[in-house]
């Protein structure tokens, strides 16, 4: 007489179940190994490419990729027009990034510690929605909307309040016949459009901060504002580095917003688009590809020395 | 003596539910002062109301005879030992303990030298510039402690400080607030859950059920003499027994609380009743004897002789061991 089996009859399943459980590491390889790939070879590859094709170099007379090394398209970089290009772009991105952050602050606040139920569903909604419809038809919609004959301007002539149009157009810089050809529409666009990407970091870093320590804040002796400065922007921090990286590298890169709404003049983005399309120069758009992963590489490592991540 | 905290007739509803409901409460300047209960029962609740994180909806709240209705928290003389420490965790200890004097406008050196000394009193010197996650539970509980006392509050509030610590722990921290407050002469306020530190730790503890005040008086009352059934009960596992018990014992017909400690196994006595569980607790057996509908627990000291489970006994007690709490 054979003794009953104290364990069940194991299948096929069973025994590999008994594999993953002796080995996690086996079960990790297999998860990570693809997505790995995707990055390695795909993503990182495709970058090594890039960078590859910058140290290139091309033929004045042939238009032909020189594929030797060389720093000669680097120096191109720093002729004025393309140094202009540069300065606009940067400028173009750290004011986005800061009015994005000061506008998205007390909606993320207010989200973070005092939306709750439906208010909050209408937040996330209200967030996301602009996200669900074509980026396109957003830029366009705001080309109309800041036309001469748009509604900002219908509504302004309204109430007697186009002398503040006419005064923006009239600030050196943004000069322009109306909003939706200054570089104020600019950055009135590249704002709207980027701002859901600064609420939502922002938001989930102050959700993050518990409300005892406002409370321990209050209860050793600190105002309103001290508590802000002292507690929740520290806190906040981490978040709002987060998102203004997005709001930054995003103007940093695109070529379309400043093709529809503004003067016309070049941004980094727009410029790498039309140096490979038209001008066929990929080792120069290459080199101007560069430039945004420079600055953000520059921006993180300051604000890692400004303290910006202590609080992770 | 002044009166350090004084509630009049305070509550805190919060729409239908009554979290702290018509609470009278006096608390004398220096002492040690615990409030008890379950969760739920409106102790953090009167914690908050003397911090001033809450606001009274019916009522007078007076700190050192001062009516704090319109006062906010940070302008309170009081400061607070958070149950999870709020400590905050981008800066470091020292600059921890020194926020409620950089807020002040401390300067840089004055306040950095008055944290450390903080530091010293709560055994911490040298930890000035670990960040608070680089500390162990109990070392964040003394840097949250001497951050609290930078600022030389006259009250102290604990909101169960101890409860995230070890047994061990617990119990060697217990020993050092009763000696820190002894030293500072400082009043605490300690809300906690666990009756026996209630009952080591304070001069006068009041004991919380359902946003009320069951009872209030020093350890020795509130153990001895039990107010209540609920106080009976909740306060060192009591027994608490039916007036017809009580009377078939010898008493009047009344509710009566009956300590383990004081009840003891006999072979005849008027109500006797089956051992239906043992459990040994090393200093001696807990007996559980159950007698028609009610369960009595009876101590038996190690060393005596423990019955087998199933066994008849009868119970005996000095009459004096039987507090009568009155039909309600």
């Amino acid at each position: 007489m054979t003794a009953p089996a104290i364990l069940p009859a194991k299948g096929a399943a069973d025994r590999l179940t008994g594999v993953f459980w002796r080995r996690p590491g086996l079960l990790l390889l297999l998860l990570v190994t693809p997505p790995l790939l995707w990055l390695g070879v795909v993503y990182l590859g495709s970058l090594a490419a890039l960078l590859l094709q910058s140290f290139y170099s091309i033929d004045e007379f042939s238009g032909v990729v020189k594929e030797e090394f060389t720093l000669k398209t680097y120096a191109e970089l720093f002729r004025a027009q393309n140094l202009d290009i540069i300065l606009r772009t940067v400028v173009m991105a750290t004011a986005v990034t800061l009015a994005c952050a000061v506008l998205a602050f007390p909606i993320a606040y207010y989200a973070a510690r005092y939306a709750k139920g439906p208010w909050k569903a209408a937040f996330y909604l209200g967030v996301m929605l602009p996200l669900w419809s074509s980026y396109l038809v957003k830029v366009y919609a705001w080309k109309l909307i800041l036309a001469k004959e748009g509604i900002l301007g219908w509504a302004a002539e309204g109430t007697g309040t186009g002398f503040i149009i006419d005064g923006i157009l009239s600030v050196p810089f943004l000069e322009g016949s109306s909003l939706s050809t200054s570089p104020f529409g600019t950055f009135l666009v590249f704002v709207y459009i980027w701002l859901p990407y600064m609420i939502l970091p922002m938001q989930a870093a102050l959700e993050r901060v518990p409300n005892s320590m406002l409370e321990a804040s209050a209860d050793l002796g600190a105002t309103r504002s001290q508590t802000f400065r002292t507690v929740i922007l520290p806190l906040a921090l981490p978040g709002v580095i987060a998102g203004s990286i997005f709001t930054f590298s995003l103007t940093l890169g695109d070529y379309i917003i400043p093709q529809i709404v503004g003067d016309s003049s070049r941004f980094i983005g727009l410029t790498v688009y039309q140096l490979q399309g038209t001008a066929g120069n990929t080792p120069l758009a290459a080199a101007f590809a560069v430039v945004p992963i420079l600055i953000m590489l520059v921006y993180l490592s300051l604000a890692k020395r400004a303290g910006a991540f202590d609080a992770l | 003596m002044t009166a350090a905290v004084e509630f009049q007739d305070v509550s805190r509803h919060f729409g239908p539910v009554r979290a702290v409901d018509g609470v009278d409460l006096t608390i004398a300047e220096g002492s040690f002062f615990a409030m008890l209960g379950p969760s739920g029962s409106g102790k953090t609740t009167c914690l908050r109301l003397i911090s001033g994180f809450e606001k009274p909806t019916g009522g007078a709240i007076r700190i050192f005879g001062e009516d704090v209705s319109n006062t906010p928290p940070h302008l309170r003389n009081v400061n607070t030992v958070f149950q999870d420490y709020a400590l905050f965790p981008h800066l470091n200890v020292r600059d921890n303990v020194a926020y409620g004097l950089m807020v002040k406008g401390v300067g840089r050196a004055a306040r950095h030298a008055k944290a450390e000394e903080m530091l010293a009193l709560v055994k911490l010197d040298g930890y000035g510039d670990r960040k608070p996650a680089q500390l162990s539970g109990g070392q964040r509980q003394r840097v949250a402690l001497a951050r609290a006392l930078v600022n030389e509050p006259r009250v102290l509030l604990l909101d169960e400080p101890l409860g995230a610590l070890d047994l061990k722990l617990r119990e060697a921290m217990q020993d050092e607030l009763k000696a820190l407050q002894h030293k500072l002469g400082l009043t605490f306020v300690f809300v906690t859950h666990d009756q026996h530190e209630a009952l080591s730790m304070a001069d006068s503890l009041a004991v919380f059920n359902e946003g009320k005040i069951a009872q209030i008086g020093s350890p020795q009352d509130i153990y001895d003499r039990p107010a209540t059934r609920f106080v009976a009960d909740f306060v060192g596992s009591s027994n608490v027994l039916p007036p017809d018990l009580t009377r078939a014992l010898g008493g009047p017909a009344q509710w009566a609380s009956l300590r383990p400690e004081a009840t003891r196994l006999a072979a005849t006595g008027p109500v006797s009743g089956t051992v239906t569980a043992l459990r040994y607790l090393g200093s001696g057996t807990r007996v559980v004897i159950h007698t028609g509908a009610t369960e009595i627990a009876a101590l038996v000291p190690a060393g005596q002789p423990v019955p087998a489970e199933g066994a008849t006994t009868a119970i005996a007690f000095e009459p004096q061991a039987l507090h009568l709490m009155g039909t309600n």
